[in-house]
Formats: C-alpha cells, sequence, structure tokens
C-alpha cells in the first residue's frame, strides 16, 4: 500500500496517447474510477497537431486516423465528441522518374483504369489482387479485435489440431485460408510481384508493407505488416487515407472528452516515475512529482520495453524477464518533417489544373520506383546510415482540411513527411547534429519530385527518431512500439507470455500498440486490454 | 511390351534412392531411374581431376535421419561417417576457432569475450532443447490447415500439447527460432561479430536471404537438428565423400530387391485417364507402373516430363510461384599442398574442420547485397572443408581436395553483369580472392580447379535455378505450404503420382526424410486402396477411391469464379470423401 493516500482510483492509465484514452473510456464505461496521467500537457501522444508558424497547424507525427477501428468510434460515439473525418478520392500518387506516376484511387475501377497506362495485365490483375487483400484485412480487423489465446492453455493443442481457430478461420475458406497462411510470412516484394509486373506498380503497392518497420520489400513478414495496415475499412490494396478535420489531435480530443464523460479523469503534465508493487503486486504509481498515487489496477500505454525496464523494479521482474524486455526489437527507422508552404508544390507528374491538385490530397510517395529502389534505401540501415535516397511518405493536409490554415496570416498550405530508414541506432554520426541535414536532405528528395519546392518553405520542424523518443517517450524512436514482424506478433506480441496485456506482476496491464495488434492509430490494443482488465476484475481477479 | 512394376522412382538422388528402397523393402516391384552415370544427384562423388575425387556438390552431412540409417541399414552397405571437428573463422590478424571439445572452445570464447562464453554455453542448452521440440516435425505428413478432418491434425496437435507445455522463454525462443533473422537471433545471446558472422552463415545455406533477413533463424535449428551417433549438432564427412552416402542408399536399395538404373533418362511421364502410368526413357523404353514418384523438383516434374495441360490453369499459376532462385555456387581444388593462413601458420587441426570465411556480419550483409542486385559477391561468404584430411583416399599420397561452398551467386544474373557461361572464371577468381586474402599460398597450390555455378547445378543435375534445396526455404514454403499450399501427402494433382525429393517437406539437405515419408504415404495408400476395394464391394457409394492423388487438384481455385467453382467441387468431393473415410480405419491423409 502506498503510505497515507486512501485509493481514490480503481485503475490508473499511464501515458493519454490514443491507446490510453481508448483504454481509459473503456474502463471507465466498465464503471471503474479512473485517471489518465499523461507526461505532455496535451493528449494524444502520437497523434497530435501542433503549431507549426502563427495560425498554421500540422500532424505532429501521425498524419491519417483512418485504421481507427469502426467499433470503438461506434462505442466512444467519438463523432458526438465532434470527431469528423474526410476521406479523399485518391489514396496515394506515385511520381515516378519518366514524368508519369502511379496513382491509387478509392475507386477500384478507376485505379485499374489509370494502372492501364503501366501495365495491361497490372490493370486486370488489380481488381483481383484488392480484392484479396480486403478479404485478408476483414480476417486481420477481427483477429485484431480479439485478445490472443493463452499459449500454454491445453486446449491450445485442440484448438490447433481441431482447427477451432475460430469462426472467421472457417469464414476464409480453403483458397483463401491457404492463401492466407501462405502470404503472411512472405516478403511484400513476392507478394506484389506474383500479382503485377510494372516495377512502378510494384513499389507502390509495397510501400505499406515496409512503412513505419524495419523491413525492406524484400524482408520476410512484410507482407503481414501490409495486411494488418490493411486491417482498416475499406482499406484494399490502395490502403486507406483519412484525415481528421483539425489533424490527429482532433481525434485525440475526441477520445478525450468520451473518456471524461464517461467518467474518467485526465490529468496532464504528470509524468510517472514508476510503478509502486508490493509482494508482485500493483499498489499504484509514483509520479515525477513524487507524489504517490494509489490504485489495485495500473495500465500502461507506454511501449513495453519501457513500461517493463523503465517503471519497474528489475528485482521485482527478474533477471530473465529483464534480460528478455530488453531484447525487444525497437529500433525505430523513421523520422519525421514538418513542413509550412506558402503555397501548392508543383508536382510535374500529377499534371496541371484542378485534376493535379486532386492526385495530391492522398499520400504522395516518394522513392516508390523500384522494389529495388526501396530495398537500396533499406539497405543503409541495416548498416546503421541514413539513405542518401530515402523513401518518403508525405501527405499535404490542408488540400482536404483547409481548417488547418484558417488562422494563417498568409495563403499557407502544410505538408508532413515521414522518413523512412532512418535508423535510431546509427553507426556514427548523431541525431542531434544531424538534425538539418536530414531536413536538407528530405527537401533535396521532395524537389525530385516537385521542383521548387524548398523556395515555398515558410517553416520546418524535423523530428528525428532520437526526438520521438525525447518528445514522445517511445524507445528507441519506435513509432509502433516495437518492432511488426512476426517475431513480435499476435499472441507473441510483446513476447510470449505476454500477449494478453498483463505483464508479469498482478494488476499491471498494456494497453499501447506493443501489444497486439500492434502500432497505427487503431485503437485496439486499448480497447482489448480495457476488455481484459475487466474481465480479470469480474472474475475477482486484481 | 513395356516392363511393368508397382513403382517407378524417378531421380537417382538420395531422396529417390531412399524413396526406392523404402517401397522395395515393402515388396514392391521396383525401379529407380537415375539419367547420369553416377548415382547421388547432388550427393555424387567424382573423380573430375585425374587421381582427385570431388564431393561435386554437397559436402558434408548432419542431417540424415538416423532411422533411415537404421532401417535401411546403411552401415552395412558402405555408410561411413567421419566426424568433421571444429569451424575455424580466420580473420586478418587473428581468429576464431571453435571444436567440439567443450573446454577448448569456452577458452577461445573467453579469449574474445567472458560473456559471449557462457551465453555460448546456456545457448547451446536452449537449442538443443528446441530441436528435441521440433525434430517431430520431420518425420510428420503435414496437414492441410484448410480441411477439418481432424486425423491428419493428431500429430500436429500432440506437437501444440507439447508447446503448450513449454516455458515462456522456450516458447519465445522457438517463435523467434520461426520468424526472425539469424543476425537478429544471435545478438541477443552474442557480440562477438565473427562469432554471429560464423553462426549466422548457417541460416543462410542455400537461400537467396542474407544473415539479416527475416525467416533466416529458422535454419540455425535446422542444424542443431544433425545427428550423428545420437550426438545433436554433429557434422560429419560420409567415407568417400557425399556420394559414399548415396552409393550405400543405392546398395540398400538393391538389397531390397528394386533395380536401380543410371544413364537412364526420363523423356516423359505416361498419363492414361487422369493417372500417371509409368514413363518413357530416352530411347523410347516404356516402364509401367502403379504409382510413379518423382525425387525431381516440380518444375522439371511438371515441365519437362509432362504436357502442361494435366494440371488445372490455378495448380500451374501456383507452381509457378514456387520460388527456387538459386544462390550458392561450388568451387572444387585440387591441391599440392596444404593451404597457409597467415593468422594461424602451418598445417594444425584447424585445417580439419569446416573454414568458414565469415569475418563479421557486416561482410556478409555486404555478400548479400551483392547478389540482391544481380551479381555475385565480389567478396563472398566461403565455407571450405578438406576431406582428404579426415579420409585421404580422396586424393593421392601427400595431395588434397578442397570443397569451397560459395554464396551469393544469384542464377538470375542482372543485365549488364554478363551471362554465367562468360561469368564462371570470373567467380572462381573471386572465390579463390577471397582465400587468398587469409591463406596466401593457396593460389600456389592448385594444380586443378572445377567452377560450378547456379547455372552449372541446374544443367549436370537438374535443379531448377541452381537451388541445392529444390525450392527455396522460406517459412512460406515449408511444411504445408511446400510445394504448394493444399498439395498434402506428397500427392500431386495427377493421380499416382508423387514427389518425392527435396521440394516437398521437410526439405533439403541430405536428409533423407521425404523420400521416405513420401514412399511410407505411397504403401499406405496402397494398403488403404486394397481395403477401399474391398469395401466398394459390400458398400456402394463410395465417391472416390482412397489415396486419390488428383483432389487436390480440384481444391486448387482462384478468386475468379473458374476458381469458385473449383473450390465448391473439392468441397462437396472432400466431404464425400471424409464421409466414407469415417466408415474405414485409417484414412486418405489429405
Amino acid at each position: 500500500m502506498v503510505s497515507g493516500t486512501l485509493p481514490t482510483w480503481d485503475a490508473i492509465v499511464v501515458g493519454g496517447g490514443h491507446n490510453g484514452l481508448v483504454c481509459a473510456a473503456y474502463l471507465a464505461r466498465g464503471g471503474l474510477r479512473t485517471l489518465v496521467l499523461e507526461r505532455r500537457e496535451t493528449v494524444g501522444g502520437a497523434a497530435a497537431t501542433a503549431e507549426l508558424e502563427p495560425g498554421v497547424r500540422i500532424p505532429l507525427v501521425a498524419d491519417t486516423v483512418g485504421r481507427l477501428r469502426p467499433a470503438i468510434a461506434r462505442d466512444l460515439r467519438l463523432h458526438d465528441h465532434g470527431l469528423r473525418l474526410i476521406a479523399p478520392a485518391v489514396r496515394a500518387f506515385a511520381p515516378q522518374p519518366d514524368g508519369r506516376a502511379v496513382t491509387l484511387w478509392a475507386d477500384v475501377e478507376r485505379t485499374a483504369r489509370d494502372l492501364g497506362e503501366w501495365s495491361a495485365a497490372d490493370a486486370a490483375a488489380y481488381p483481383v489482387f484488392d480484392a484479396r487483400v480486403r478479404v485478408f484485412g476483414r480476417f486481420l480487423a477481427g483477429f485484431g479485435d480479439t485478445t490472443p489465446p493463452d499459449l500454454h492453455a491445453p486446449g491450445l493443442a485442440d484448438a490447433l489440431a481441431g482447427l477451432r481457430l475460430g469462426r472467421a478461420w472457417r469464414g476464409l475458406g480453403t483458397v483463401d485460408g491457404r492463401a492466407l497462411l501462405r502470404a503472411l510470412p512472405m516478403a511484400v516484394a513476392d507478394f506484389v510481384g506474383e500479382a503485377f509486373e510494372s516495377e512502378a506498380v510494384r513499389a507502390t503497392l509495397a510501400t505499406r508493407g515496409v512503412r513505419y518497420a524495419a523491413l525492406g520489400p524484400w524482408s520476410a513478414g512484410s507482407t503481414a505488416h501490409l495486411l494488418t495496415d490493411s486491417a482498416a475499412p475499406g482499406a484494399g490494396a490502395a490502403g486507406q487515407t483519412v484525415f481528421a478535420v483539425g489533424g490527429p489531435g482532433a481525434l485525440a480530443d475526441a477520445l478525450a472528452a468520451a473518456a471524461r464523460a464517461a467518467g474518467a479523469t485526465i490529468r496532464t503534465g504528470e509524468g510517472v516515475r514508476r510503478v509502486a508493487t508490493l509482494d508482485g503486486r500493483v499498489q499504484g504509481v509514483v509520479l515525477a512529482s513524487g507524489e504517490e498515487v494509489a490504485a489495485p489496477i495500473v495500465v500502461s500505454a507506454l511501449d513495453p520495453k519501457r513500461t517493463l525496464l523503465g517503471l519497474l523494479d528489475p528485482v521485482e521482474l527478474g533477471p530473465t524477464m529483464v534480460w528478455r524486455a530488453g531484447n525487444l526489437r525497437l529500433g525505430g527507422v523513421v523520422a519525421k518533417v514538418d513542413l509550412a508552404l506558402a503555397g501548392l508544390p508543383h508536382f510535374p507528374a500529377a499534371g496541371e489544373g484542378p485534376t493535379a491538385e486532386r492526385r495530391l490530397r492522398g499520400r504522395i510517395l516518394v522513392g516508390a520506383t523500384s522494389i529495388d529502389d526501396l530495398e537500396r534505401a533499406f539497405d543503409a540501415s541495416t548498416v546503421g546510415r541514413l539513405s542518401d535516397a530515402p523513401f518518403l511518405e508525405a501527405t499535404i493536409p490542408s488540400l482536404a482540411d483547409p481548417s488547418l490554415v484558417v488562422g494563417a496570416r498568409e495563403p499557407r498550405h502544410v505538408m508532413s513527411v515521414l522518413v523512412q530508414w532512418a535508423p535510431y541506432h546509427r553507426r556514427e554520426g548523431d541525431w542531434d547534429a544531424d538534425r538539418k541535414r536530414l531536413g536538407d536532405l528530405v527537401l533535396a528528395r521532395l524537389d525530385e519530385v516537385a521542383p521548387g519546392i524548398g523556395a515555398l518553405v515558410t517553416a520546418r520542424r524535423v523530428l528525428t527518431p532520437l526526438d520521438l523518443e525525447r518528445e514522445f517517450g517511445m524507445t528507441e524512436g519506435h513509432p509502433l512500439h516495437g518492432e511488426p514482424g512476426l517475431d513480435q506478433w499476435f499472441a507473441w506480441r510483446p513476447m510470449a507470455g505476454l500477449g494478453r496485456y498483463r505483464l508479469p506482476v498482478g494488476g499491471l496491464y498494456l494497453a499501447g500498440s506493443g501489444a497486439h495488434p500492434g502500432g497505427g492509430i487503431t485503437g485496439a490494443p486499448g480497447a482489448n486490454a480495457a476488455r481484459e482488465v475487466l474481465a480479470d476484475r469480474r472474475a475477482g481477479l486484481p | 511390351m513395356a516392363q511393368r512394376y508397382d513403382a517407378i522412382v524417378i531421380g537417382g538422388g538420395h531422396n529417390g534412392l531412399v524413396g526406392g528402397a523404402y517401397l522395395a523393402r515393402a515388396g514392391l516391384r521396383t525401379v529407380v531411374l537415375e539419367q547420369r552415370h553416377v548415382l547421388g544427384g547432388a550427393a555424387a562423388t567424382e573423380e573430375v581431376v585425374p587421381g582427385f575425387r570431388f564431393t561435386v556438390f554437397s559436402y558434408v552431412v548432419s542431417l540424415l535421419r538416423p532411422e533411415i540409417i537404421r532401417e535401411l541399414e546403411l552401415p552395412r552397405h558402405g555408410l561411413a561417417i567421419l566426424p568433421l571437428d571444429g569451424t575455424f573463422t580466420p580473420l586478418d590478424d587473428d581468429y576464431l576457432w571453435r571444436v567440439d571439445d567443450h573446454g577448448r572452445t569456452m577458452r577461445e570464447l573467453r579469449r574474445w569475450s567472458r560473456l559471449d562464453a557462457e551465453a555460448y554455453e546456456e545457448y547451446g542448452r536452449l537449442m538443443v532443447e528446441m530441436a528435441r521440440f521440433v525434430k517431430p516435425v520431420l518425420s510428420m505428413v503435414p496437414p492441410d490447415p484448410t480441411v477439418l478432418d481432424p486425423r491428419p491434425w493428431l500429430p500436429v496437435g500432440a506437437l501444440a500439447r507439447r508447446f503448450a507445455e513449454l516455458s515462456d522463454r522456450q516458447q519465445q525462443a522457438f517463435i523467434q527460432l520461426m520468424t526472425m533473422s539469424s543476425a537478429d537471433f544471435l545478438d541477443q545471446w552474442f557480440e562477438t561479430d565473427p562469432l554471429k558472422a560464423t553462426m549466422s552463415a548457417s541460416g543462410i545455406i542455400g537461400t537467396f536471404l542474407g544473415v539479416r533477413s527475416p525467416g533466416t533463424a529458422y535454419v540455425l535449428l535446422h542444424h542443431y537438428m544433425g545427428e550423428i551417433d545420437g550426438a545433436f549438432r554433429a557434422w560429419g564427412l560420409p567415407r568417400g565423400g557425399t556420394g559414399g552416402i548415396s552409393n550405400a542408399i543405392g546398395a540398400a536399395a538393391r538389397a531390397f530387391g528394386a533395380e536401380v538404373r543410371t544413364e537412364a533418362r526420363v523423356e516423359r511421364i505416361l498419363v492414361r485417364d487422369g493417372r500417371a502410368t509409368g514413363v518413357v526413357l530416352e530411347g523410347g523404353e516404356t516402364l509401367e507402373a502403379d504409382d510413379v514418384l518423382s525425387s525431381l523438383d516440380p518444375r522439371q516434374t511438371f515441365e519437362r516430363l509432362l504436357e502442361p495441360d494435366v494440371l488445372p490453369t490455378e495448380a500451374r499459376l501456383e507452381l509457378g510461384r514456387f520460388k527456387y532462385r538459386g544462390s550458392s555456387g561450388k568451387v572444387n581444388l585440387a591441391l599440392d599442398g596444404l593451404p597457409d593462413f597467415r593468422c594461424l601458420p602451418g598445417p594444425g587441426d584447424h585445417l580439419r574442420g569446416a573454414m568458414s570465411f565469415s569475418p563479421s556480419v557486416d561482410y556478409m550483409v555486404r555478400a548479400y547485397e551483392d547478389a540482391k542486385y544481380g551479381r555475385f559477391s565480389r567478396r563472398p561468404y566461403v565455407d571450405c572443408v578438406i576431406p582428404t584430411l579426415t579420409d585421404p583416399s580422396m586424393a593421392p599420397p601427400g595431395k588434397h581436395v578442397m570443397s569451397c561452398f560459395v554464396q551469393y551467386a544469384p542464377y538470375q544474373l542482372a543485365e549488364g553483369e554478363g551471362t554465367w557461361d562468360d561469368q564462371r572464371e570470373a567467380f572462381g577468381e573471386a572465390v579463390i580472392d577471397t582465400i587468398e586474402e587469409r591463406a596466401p599460398n593457396i593460389r600456389s597450390l592448385i594444380v586443378g580447379r572445377q567452377v560450378l555455378t547456379p547455372l552449372d547445378i541446374e544443367r549436370t543435375i537438374g535443379l531448377s535455378e541452381g537451388n541445392i534445396f529444390q525450392g527455396e526455404l522460406t517459412l512460406e514454403q515449408l511444411f504445408f505450404n511446400r510445394p504448394v499450399p493444399g498439395w498434402t501427402g506428397f500427392r500431386t494433382p495427377l493421380r499416382d503420382l508423387w514427389l518425392c525429393g527435396s521440394a516437398v517437406h521437410p526439405g533439403g539437405g541430405i536428409m533423407g526424410a521425404p523420400g521416405r515419408l513420401a514412399a511410407l504415404e505411397v504403401l499406405r495408400a496402397r494398403r488403404d486402396g486394397r481395403r477401399g476395394q474391398r469395401a466398394e464391394k459390400t458398400t456402394s457409394g463410395e465417391a472416390t477411391g482412397p489415396g486419390s492423388g488428383g483432389l487436390p487438384g480440384a481444391a486448387l481455385g482462384g478468386v475468379g469464379s473458374a476458381g469458385r467453382a473449383a473450390r465448391r467441387a473439392f468441397d462437396t468431393l472432400r466431404d464425400a470423401a471424409a464421409a466414407a473415410g469415417r466408415g474405414r480405419e485409417g484414412g486418405t491423409g489429405w
């Protein structure tokens, strides 16, 4: 028992990122007196909107929110709490060296028509490929909403032997079931290579298999990553591109409002120093200020490494768990560049006029020109270097959502750029010294597809992997709280024995992206963790 | 009049011979047909330079299943495996040398890192536990995961029960081994770069993957499954080269009554009424049989020996997706003396084991990067053995042969990289340069050399794209996915045609398991078939005869409407067969 305080709380959620908020909202709805503690001054974590210059707001880290589970939006009535979504007709636009571009639209037929410019065979293959990705995505969405099985349960054998892996698995049928099992461990280069012949088309479709991950297109398991990303409503092969009006911070605000409406209390500017334990049970938390807050349940929405090694006493964990936690693969490989622009940059590959502008409303892929080009950009990261030609995924959210720049004194656009394969662990050099160099490199890379963009920049912010760690507490700068490889997946995410949201201290749970089904703004880990907390409580466990 | 057999085995490699031996042992009139003048396929010994016998392709053995050695009484037929002691990794001015002598290895590792020495023991224990856990898989017939009939799942269920009983840490290790890269896996344990490089190298052998590619850790385990005389993790040199194994299996097959023919190249497989009924040899001779087993890879079997239309379109497409992607080459050297390493001069025991040119993980990564973009590694990973130090009969007195396995040599060279026919010598030079950097006298010792590119491997022994495992050993091509999801029980969509080479579960290496398992399935189907025929007389309405290999083919539907129709047809057949199967003992196995 933490001395001197009466337990006013049933549950404390450490970390007010989107998963922490989702979890808190569900806990509060379940009748628990719930307190959320967020170290930063605003909630949302990586789902944040920040001002870049006066009146100009930009998604700080994540830029789209389309993977949010529809059930969560419904349960928490996020629309009532102010969430508005915009889904442009275009999903992705990938300029190519010859001046053309691959464009993926929400409309499958339109995409197929456009792909005809690259290859008639690819145009014909696209709807089939898209349909298959949708089938897999639907299955994985259901899979993601499910708490993984206990790998020690005696019933596990029967489940596998009798193939009672659930109705969803049977629903897949023979052909899709076999195809899915074959696809998951595949390299995404093979997955797209089997369906398409044009390098530009292959690369464009493959990018979601490597985004945010220390994977290259030839890495096994990148297909699983692509399909997990496709577990979003209507994502399909093109992937979703859905913006929240007001940026991802608006989602965070809606989630916070929902949590508060359900009865949760949110305190910002309150970092947690450690989780207090006694005899293998959680007692509460100790704040950075030294204040002790008691609660029988603590849910961490921080990454698993920080949770296990940063918040807990190593003696409590024991040497084996400390060793295993230290081996969690979290080395981040992405950086973020935010730009304020004096006007809309000109992308010659998009053509001219209003059509051109429509092509720029989704994800703009720079460097998705061939599988080999992507792989080369990845190669550098495997030996701890930043590629000279990194892959970039940019959005210009102010096109679809002018509210972001409505307060600007002069006309403005904002561009949010994800830099892929900027490794946190570098062999030489350090990120603090190279922040400007990274920004310049990104602008030079953008200039290749949008000549003159540099002259439009009125403000920029560079977040290196080191900044992501410092600012958002993502250990080793990993935005997904852990590599999404098949070795940290499903019932063994973050590791075998901890795959069911329960950590090795009684009453301590994991609700962040380091838990199944992993990273991205889905809210699923938070919702699943809340369900398990409530189930344990009903069972009288904590 | 055609010669009539119970079973024909196409290909006299070690798997074909094992398959033939098991069939003959069960009393079947069996013939094994090998196109070359020597038996063994990739496990063959040949005198390429006069007086010097090369183990031309494969060169060491570890995985040969003990039950095969026992059941076929191979030692009686001349099999002798001599232990290969240690792995020596030469560096610029130092070396890393691990041997079977535990104390010496510990002292050597402590010289590099005290922590690594401690971790090495724990690591070894864990890997042996893992190997014990996973070994039953090697003798298992993979079920089709989409078929709900529980019987084929029983062995998997047993494995799952044992999995549930493993500790968290063991479960974690197993999952990591199945999914991680070998270098990432080893990073958890060790800090010594040459140690990690050399150990991770075993994860990439025969695959078009790098030490940092997820999926390579599995092969680390594969190597702990090797068993010689009951000792895990032992590697050996067969007396007389790897051809010695093949000859012993061939002798066993003959002793059981099989006919084993060399220089008998199969021209095509005969098909009548949707069944394989025999083969036609080069020269026109026709052989007929109830069952035809091909130990060739599926591309050779279906594209060279059969007309394309024996397979439904979807099955053809799926087979086309099976990845070969040969990535290895071989350089065999006839030497006038022994190489002299700069880092450890003079002769010594370090030459008696494997010599691994794998100085650092980055070196391995760079070697792979060359291959990824379509050129052979300028500084390749080379794994050498000098079998004459263990088995002097391989060369004239005082002379030696050195067998160098080389990676990477991508079958498909990029544009501008020339063709393998004009790159062969340059490739050989790159290998010798690599050795020369650390053993400067090597060039002066060479009295004869043989350079084998993946193209040569394909041409000589018919391994498509030169893949030494008859198809990549990647996760999506293992267990029930090998070679095509849904082709279970070693059957193919063509009835009475079976696959028994490394292209089927459990895959490549001189293991013999595919040949044995396939033969046992054939025998089971024949038993069930006889029972089935008896049953047919008494109960009418059995929709499908047991052992009907045609069924999986019907299941190979795609996403198109034709595929759906095929799937429905398959489902109907499956249900009918399952219903019929319930009335019998045993099952059809699919």
